[in-house]
């Protein structure tokens, strides 16, 4: 990962802070999302360069604010910054039974999931297009491939971005640029404990390893998918979730 | 280099085209101005001029002409020919 830029998005916690610190251990320079500044994030992250040796660089906007992120891209291309990874891992989680899930709920959990990392990768389309390489990795869900009751909000965007991910990669290939997405089982986040108890308990025990996985698991999945090791796979979602029982 | 040789240059170099093709030229008038053309033009005129273009006005950049006018809004004059 030496001398590649990895831009991350959602990366002050869970998932996205995993994929920060495994990123900058395998030597990446990070542009290091979140949504809003934070002087403890500011600090963890100069923390984390100095650990490295790496450089990462806190960006700070709310994913669905168009304007702040083109904002943020235009000083970009004006400094001529490379990104050779992208991570959409930015997302919101909702579950509930559709009956009872308001479809202006499903709105904006859409926005957020797919809408939003669709706008974002289009602005960093733009500067892998001129590199002529790139990689892209869709954070999707095993909801959204399972589809289990409850997932008509968070599953279904999840389904949509990781469809999405499938045609991307067919379309961009010619350019050099690879996507694919990864789907992890539940995993232990912050996000994992706002689940109904019992709808977490049921998606542990249907883990063939019944376990919860570490997000530094997921991390090293997107590590790997990044690496030219993965140079050949392109278009795919990985599971990452223990195996089905 | 003026504004409006900038902006045949984009035209020329990535259509492989001659300077004396461009006026009056429309997407998808010629094979190498397909959707895949489209974009490597629009990549050439954002390096040219230093702009980012929305994508509404990647969709609406249909013709030679009418991408003088989208300049505009970015602050990009084409002079006249």
């Amino acid at each position: 990962m030496t001398g590649k830029v990895c831009f991350i998005t959602g990366s002050n916690r869970g998932i996205g802070r995993a994929m920060v610190e495994a990123f900058a251990r395998g030597g990446a320079s990070i542009i290091a999302h979140a949504r809003k500044k934070n002087d403890a994030f500011d600090a963890e992250m100069r923390s984390l360069a100095e650990t490295y040796g790496v450089s990462i660089t806190p960006v700070y906007f709310d994913m669905t604010d168009t304007e702040a992120m083109k904002a943020v891209f235009k000083a970009f291309y004006q400094n001529k910054t490379r990104i050779d990874i992208l991570i959409n891992n930015a997302g919101v989680a909702h579950g509930g039974l559709f009956s009872m899930t308001p479809v202006s709920k499903i709105k904006e959990v859409f926005e957020i999931n797919l809408f939003s990392a669709m706008e974002l990768t289009q602005l960093v389309l733009k500067i892998m297009t001129r590199q002529r390489s790139g990689c892209i990795i869709n954070l999707g869900s095993i909801a959204g491939l399972d589809l289990k009751p409850g997932n008509s909000a968070y599953g279904v965007s999840k389904a949509a971005l990781m469809a999405w991910t499938r045609t991307l990669a067919s379309e961009v290939a010619q350019h050099g640029i690879r996507v694919n997405a990864i789907a992890p089982g539940l995993t232990d986040t912050g996000m994992a404990a706002q689940m109904e108890e019992k709808a977490g308990r049921e998606m542990v025990e249907s883990s063939a390893m019944k376990r919860l996985a570490k997000p530094e698991e997921i991390a090293k999945a997107a590590l790997f998918l990044a690496s030219d090791d993965a140079s050949f796979i392109n278009g795919q979602v990985i599971r990452v979730d223990g195996g089905s029982a | 280099m003026t504004n409006l040789e900038k902006y045949i240059n984009a035209f020329t170099t990535t259509f492989g085209i001659g300077e004396s093709e461009v006026e009056g030229l429309e997407y998808q008038q010629i094979k190498a101005w397909d959707s895949i053309g489209h974009m490597s033009l629009v990549s050439a005129i954002e390096d040219a001029f230093g702009i980012m273009m929305d994508t509404d006005d990647i969709i609406d950049f249909s013709s030679f002409e009418k991408g003088k006018d989208i300049l505009k809004k970015y602050d990009v004059e084409i002079e006249s020919v």
